[in-house]
């Protein structure tokens, strides 16, 4: 009887999705890896140390990143040969039932997030050295956060876009707070949580309402709902769905720091530690900017002329109001985070000329995917020089404290000066194309105001980089230099704080002026700005170096569309 | 919905029960208050010192650990429930989840989260013991563990620092 | 019949566990109305026959969650008494009145304006392109193919989601206490 019974309930198992699982790998080996240190280093302590957790962070990013060769030339091939990708009904091929999604544009992509955490893995371990920080948690949730990253970046259904948006976002709440110490680094990384999870509620009711007027959360879905499929009524709940990409669009407005939802980036970035803001501004902006693209101009380009002018609009507040607030500034990381904001408006920008429906649209793709490269790389080279600077103690951030650099080590101010250069846009440099790029895209989008505005904040934000070059470049005499800094300490009591920190090694011994960490930087983050520095150098003399990729990776996000 | 009709009903004697219980010990029982009875009962003892008011973290830690697990397990029940026709698919697809819980299970072991003895970090921490005290001053400040100096600080500090570039 | 009687009392509860969260002035009433609030969401949902989802609701939200608010609560102190009369922001409760009516008006305007056909109120228009339920599988056997089936990605990114919260509570938490003999001090030299 009971074996009777036993042979009803047998039923035919569900064949699971398919798996493709050759194409998964540059996601999986982020994933794995992180979970990989955190169970290794818990089993024997003595991997425990500093050394470990860096190298195997950097031969991670370094294996997920040469993973990609083998995806690229098969996802290359099936775009431009096989047709599966470009022919407009599949949409990019899609994996595990269509929740995750490999194309030309996310193996670009999850190598700039690679980029990202290979470089801030290095300048983690000077810090953690010089910091007295041990512990490889830092590690484990940047591997965890950029496999987020790569999550949403690739995500091919609104779930699977809010899982990673959420692994993104948590990891990095957590390690803008881990430097434990410094009560600054506490209250950015809960000034990041509070507001990063009110985004994060933003985005979900975007979604929920997106599903409302759809039917669907997958991209595919969506897409397929808009006016443009045949048979439906082009009016179809257009006020849900609009709803539905205004809450979306604030979610990723705050994740990338646009103008209005910017708020929490200038207290987070000065307050988290240094290398972890290198991440920060690149990684974990990148993968927001990676996923506002994918979502918005395939699941909603039927909506294009309905999101376009919020992202023009965004993206000019974000250029000019970036670029003029940080001339306001004097601290060295608030006025990278305002130019970061600044760069963000550019980045909108390409995204806006990208949803074009003629020329400027594969224009505005490629010009979207250098500008993302280019960014990732000079940012995160930026943000090393401030953790060198910086100290121990990483309060040393002033203005005044660039002062001499050139001086004291002038490899590190020259390296800082080309990739302020870079920021500032100046030819021979990869930002300069990269805003090119921009500004070009508009101008065959025949968006010349648009245009014109961009040129604009470009020029005002020119003149915030010249200010920190200058204040290097200032050659002044060692012992005025000091009394300056003495006095300029006695009358403003409040910012000799972090100084008297930073310091005490300085003044301990008065024929030093300069601190070790500034003299003799800790190789390991020497290294990943020098190659910042190349790459920017490199990228800005040979820019069409790979330029069959960059016009692949863009065609493949648009054509999935 | 009908199912739910006993959870109802019993919903509604609970209501009951509770509010006549507190209606009767209103009519019925005698009061005679003194200060012994009015006070908190622990064990017979006297009421000492106020209960301290804030709790430690780690009990924090505790809570946000039962909910992690407490998400972790709700994910397995569908699955439990309909193991056989989810068959080796979702037998992997459990096993790779289960991976990540233990996972995380063995890091919160080797952190000590999960310990509650006397802890090292109290004794290390015990200002009689600190390095400090020999080392620097024979004066320990207190109060701005784990914390950077505050502005009020930052006078001492920089004339510290200034008599440091004067020597 | 039953079913109006039953949405109407659940979200009475619902509304009026929300009013309490918010009115109450002691935040340990405010976490039990929230409680009373998680059950009348979970009656709505047994309403609609998700019954499993209503079981997570009351073991997930109304026992751990707000075991956890309780907790922060207990953590920062009950005894002391905020004075609810100061507006850090002066304005702010009349904005947020403003912006909660904004909202409402919003929401209620895309209910209201969005498709339906001959005048008809209707959210959507648009089927769902997923399957319709199969009615006659219980509810959480439809929930296991689906979890198992078409978001089984979204499933195991969940495990790494949770993963990252036990590290991040555990590396903030524990070790706090234990670093602090290292801070650098004024006046210290000896590093």
């Amino acid at each position: 009887m009971i074996a009777l019974v036993a042979q009803d309930t047998q039923t035919v198992a569900l064949p699971g999705p398919p798996v493709v699982w050759s194409l998964l790998w540059p996601f999986l080996i982020l994933a794995v890896g992180g979970v990989l240190l955190v169970t290794v280093t818990s089993v024997v302590p003595v991997l425990r140390g500093r050394s470990f957790p860096a190298a195997f962070t950097c031969l991670t990013a370094l294996a997920s990143g040469l993973s990609l060769i083998p995806v690229w030339q098969r996802v290359d091939r099936l775009d431009l040969v096989g047709g599966t990708i470009g022919s407009g009904t599949e949409g990019p091929r899609s994996l595990v039932s269509g929740a995750y999604a490999v194309d030309g544009f996310t193996v670009f992509v999850t190598g700039v997030i690679c980029v990202s955490v290979f470089l801030t893995a290095l300048l983690l371990d000077g810090y953690l050295r010089r910091e007295g920080l041990d512990g490889p948690e830092w590690y484990v949730l940047m591997l965890m956060s950029a496999s987020g990253g790569v999550l949403l970046a690739s995500a091919n259904d609104l779930i699977v876009s809010f899982l990673g948006l959420e692994i993104l976002s948590i990891a990095a709440y957590v390690m803008a707070a881990l430097h434990l110490r410094r009560a600054e680094s506490q209250e950015a990384g809960f000034k990041y949580f509070v507001l990063g999870a009110l985004a994060s509620a933003f985005f979900l009711y975007g979604i929920a309402l997106v599903y409302g007027a759809t039917g669907s959360t997958t991209l595919q879905g969506i897409f397929a709902a808009g006016p443009n499929a045949a048979g439906l009524d082009p009016r179809t709940d257009s006020s849900l769905i609009l709803a539905g990409m205004a809450l979306l669009l604030v979610g990723f407005a705050f994740k990338v720091s646009a103008v209005p939802f910017h708020f929490w980036a200038p207290d987070v970035y000065q307050g988290a530690p240094s290398p972890v803001v290198a991440f920060m501004a690149s990684g974990v902006k990148v993968a927001g900017f990676a996923g506002l693209a994918r979502i918005f101009l395939y699941a909603f380009q039927p909506y294009w002329a309905d999101w376009r002018p919020a992202i023009a609009a965004l993206a000019v507040l974000s250029t000019i109001v970036g670029g003029l607030l940080a001339l306001a500034q004097r601290n060295v990381k608030r006025m990278l985070a305002y130019s970061s904001i600044n760069h963000a408006g550019f980045m909108l920008l390409a995204i806006h000329a990208a949803a074009s429906p003629d020329d400027g649209g594969q224009r505005g793709a490629e010009a979207l995917l250098f500008y993302l490269l280019a960014y990732t790389v000079m940012v995160t080279g930026t943000f090393g020089v401030a953790t060198i600077v910086g100290g121990r103690g990483d309060g040393r951030h002033d203005l005044d404290d660039y002062r001499g650099l050139s001086r004291s080590n002038p490899l590190l101010a020259g390296v800082m000066a080309i990739l302020l250069f870079s920021q500032a846009g100046v030819p021979f440099t990869s930002g300069f194309f990269a805003k090119f790029r921009v500004i070009g895209a508009l101008a065959s989008d025949g968006s010349y105001a648009l245009g014109g505005a961009a040129m604009l904040a470009a020029v005002i934000s020119a003149v915030l980089y010249l200010r920190i070059v200058v204040s290097m470049f200032l050659i002044d005499n060692g012992e005025a230099h000091e009394a300056d800094h003495e006095a300029v300490d006695a009358v403003a009591g409040g910012r000799a704080a972090p100084e008297a920190e930073g310091d005490t090694l300085v003044e301990a011994s008065p024929e030093a002026s300069v601190l070790t960490s500034v003299r003799a930087p800790a190789p390991t983050a020497l290294l990943a700005v020098c190659l910042a520095a190349a790459v920017t150098l490199v990228l800005g003399l040979l820019p069409d170096l790979g330029g069959g990729i960059l016009s692949d990776a863009a065609s493949a996000l648009l054509l999935a569309g | 919905m009908a199912q739910y009709l006993p959870v109802l009903a019993l919903l509604v004697l609970a209501g009951l029960f509770a509010g006549l219980s507190f209606v009767a010990s209103k009519i019925f029982a005698p009061r005679n208050p003194t200060a012994e009875k009015l006070a908190p009962y622990e064990c017979g003892i006297t009421p000492g010192r106020d209960l301290p008011e804030r709790f430690p973290v780690r009990f924090y830690l505790v809570a946000m650990l039962f909910v992690i697990f407490d998400i972790e397990i709700v994910f397995l029940y569908p699955w439990a429930v309909n193991y056989q026709e989810l068959g080796l698919f979702g037998l992997v697809s459990v096993l790779i989840f289960s991976a990540l819980v233990f996972e995380s299970f063995v890091y919160l072991i080797s952190k000590g989260a999960l310990d509650w003895g006397p802890l090292q970090v109290s004794r290390r921490q015990d200002p009689m013991r600190s390095a400090d005290r020999t080392t620097a001053s024979t004066v320990r400040r207190v109060g701005q563990d784990g914390r950077t100096v505050t502005v009020l600080d930052a006078g001492v500090a920089a004339e510290e620092a200034g008599s440091g570039v004067a020597a | 019949m039953v079913d109006v009687i039953v949405f109407a009392v659940a979200g009475l509860i619902v509304l009026a566990g929300g009013l309490g969260v918010v009115l109450n002035s002691n935040p340990v009433r405010s976490a039990l109305s929230l409680v009373a609030s998680f059950f009348g969401v979970a009656v709505l949902f047994v309403l609609q026959e998700a019954h499993f989802l209503a079981l997570v609701q009351i073991v997930v939200y109304a026992g751990a969650i707000v075991v956890l608010f309780l907790f922060v609560i207990m953590l920062l102190g009950v005894d002391e008494v905020e004075d609810l009369s100061i507006e850090p922001l002066s304005g702010q409760r009349i904005g947020g009145l403003l912006a909660g009516a904004a909202l409402l008006v919003f929401l209620l305007g895309g209910l209201f304006l969005s498709g339906g056909d001959e005048g008809a109120v209707a959210v959507t228009g648009t089927e769902s392109v997923t399957q319709p339920i199969d009615e006659t599988q219980p509810n959480i056997d439809n929930l296991a193919t689906d979890l198992f089936g078409r978001n089984v990605l979204a499933f195991e990114a969940t495990a790494l989601l949770l993963t990252i919260a036990t590290v991040g509570a555990v590396v903030l938490v524990r070790n706090a206490g234990a670093e602090d003999l290292s801070v650098d001090e004024p006046g210290r030299a000896d590093h």
